[in-house]
């Protein structure tokens, strides 16, 4: 108990020590973007706004969408003189216009976050580590493993890990002020354990009892608080996070169960049969994800930050108390032009 | 008591119209238009003398066919070029869409072919304006749920997908950071080759 409030301590004090940069208040904006990298400061960064994120650092990964038009806004009218689509012949001749709003998806323009990646030279080569992870020890160990064990069993084992961190999404939920989601929780936890033999099975999910599973995280919370993704980071074994992330690291260890009642190395041992047991369950997505990409970093970059602002905008619609704060945080500003 | 039931018919009827007047020309359009095409797809797949390896070159050609009816590759390569789209020459970007019409086409075929009975579900049309939406639909499979989501566009009385979100990750938006990084440090040629090399290799 004590090694593990340690650690925790450890574990905050390391990421304050690297960055997080201070931002006391949600709705605070930092008047300037602490410069990281080779990064010049861009427009006013805030950290405001749980994925609205950073402007860029490093200047050249910016997303020149963010420029595309900045006069966005009221443009239903606008599209109607859009140009009657005879465009597929001739399209290839007709230039890109900015101002004609052509391509501007207002309603999607959140999509369009970027993020910092002042390490990228780091997080890339730690990229080309899981990559290897995955394709030569990882997915062998995962398919002979598929083999041996038939799917109903792996799919009892991924409730099991799941079963076991219901902690985690429980105090997130009620951090998130989304109290029926911590009740659906508290609802699966109680019914699993009991009729679901200990979280093997699944039956709150089944027809007539109907609790949706609640992926609440720390990462999501601290975003919905305010709390920016800070930058880029690809953990070895892990995948992409972010310091902001990376603190469910810490809460996963700190309030699963299991970590009270066995030394903490046991911990490192019980991980790789979840990856196993996890990566049997989906072989083949990270390869069509790898395949699809031109530049699989940037892909899985750009991928994991979309990924996780719409699950703070989720979690957000949700939540009692910050559902309707969305727009009282101040805009983050748009970059300028990248090219 | 006359006068409380009149009102309550007036209020009645001009709610009905308020209804009638709002729903919009193409509702249900687009929803119907990819649930068509996607039921298209499966019935290819599901083809019983389609089935074994040997069929594969027919599943893929009849598939081709299907799902350039439903994509707007144009619509698609301009998104993910934006300005970017500029720098290249007419004939790049015919080169352009047809090599990232490949690229997709070879990764995103092989998960498709490997369909194995799960359920499809389309649950939601969110019209954007009037010439585009927004369709939700999910993939339910024995150990999760993936949500896809089509945004559409209509041209010439047409609806047709010009990005796809899967697991809450917009493809167009995607690429458009990749191709906006290798553009920033290089040269449309670049690109090309990186797309050519991209085609050959599998």
């Amino acid at each position: 108990m004590k090694v593990n409030l340690f650690i925790l301590v450890l574990v905050i004090f390391f990421f304050a020590a690297v960055g997080f940069p201070g931002c006391p208040a949600p709705d605070a904006v930092c008047a300037r973007l602490p410069e990281m990298g080779n990064g010049q400061v861009i427009g006013d960064g805030q950290w405001g706004r749980g994925d609205r994120l950073w402007a860029m650092g490093d200047g050249k990964s910016q997303d020149p969408v963010h420029a595309e038009s900045p006069s966005a806004g009221e443009d239903v009218p606008a599209r109607k003189d859009m140009k009657p689509s005879g465009r597929s012949q001739d399209a290839f001749q007709d230039e890109y216009k900015d101002e004609g709003q052509d391509y501007d998806d207002e309603p999607f323009a959140d999509e369009r976050v970027t993020i910092a990646d002042p390490i990228e030279p780091f997080n890339r080569l730690m990229h080309r580590f899981n990559d290897r992870l995955y394709f030569w020890l990882l997915k062998p160990v995962a398919e002979g493993y598929k083999e041996a064990v038939p799917e109903p069993a792996r799919i009892s084992v991924k409730n099991f890990y799941y079963h076991l961190l219901f902690p985690i999404r429980f105090v997130n939920c009620v951090l998130q002020a989304d109290l029926t989601g911590a009740g659906s929780e508290a609802g699966r936890f109680a019914i699993n354990t009991v009729w679901g033999v200990g979280g093997l099975l699944d039956p709150s999910s089944n027809q007539g009892i109907e609790l949706p599973k609640q992926n609440a995280d720390f990462g999501q919370t601290l975003g919905l608080y305010g709390v920016g993704h800070g930058f880029y980071i690809v953990w070895p074994f892990l995948g992409p996070s972010s310091p902001r992330d990376s603190v469910d690291i810490a809460g996963e260890y700190v309030l699963d169960p299991l970590s009270y009642f066995t030394p903490w190395y046991t911990s490192l041992g019980k991980r790789p049969l979840k990856m196993i047991n996890n990566a049997s369950l989906s072989l083949g997505d990270y390869e069509a994800v790898i395949e699809a990409a031109i530049d699989p970093y940037i892909a899985i970059r750009n991928g994991y930050i979309q990924y996780r602002m719409k699950e703070v905008q989720a979690r957000r619609d949700r939540s009692l108390f910050f559902r309707n704060r969305k727009n009282a945080a101040p805009e983050a500003a748009d970059p300028p032009p990248a090219n | 008591m006359q006068n409380r039931i009149l009102k309550k018919r007036l209020i009645g009827c001009s709610l009905f119209l308020m209804l009638l007047l709002s729903i919009p020309a193409y509702a249900g359009a687009p929803l119907s238009a990819v649930e068509n095409t996607v039921n298209r797809v499966l019935d290819v797949l599901r083809d019983p003398k389609l089935k074994g390896p040997t069929a594969k070159p027919a599943k893929t050609e009849k598939l081709r066919v299907i799902y350039k009816d439903m994509f707007d590759e144009m619509e698609f390569s301009r998104r993910t070029l934006t300005r970017n789209w500029n720098k290249f020459t007419p004939e790049q970007r015919r080169e352009f869409v047809d090599l990232f019409e490949q690229v997709l086409e070879k990764t995103y075929l092989d998960r498709i072919l490997e369909y194995s009975n799960e359920k499809i579900v389309f649950y939601k049309e969110t019209m954007i304006g009037e010439d585009k939406a927004e369709i939700q639909s999910k993939v339910i499979a024995s150990s999760k749920e993936v949500p896809i989501y089509y945004r559409m566009i209509l041209k010439n009385g047409k609806w047709k997908v010009y990005d796809v979100v899967v697991e809450n990750v917009s493809l167009v938006q995607n690429y458009r950071t990749q191709f906006n990084e290798i553009l920033a440090g290089g040269t449309p040629e670049q690109l090309l080759e990186t797309l050519r090399k991209k085609v050959k290799t599998h």
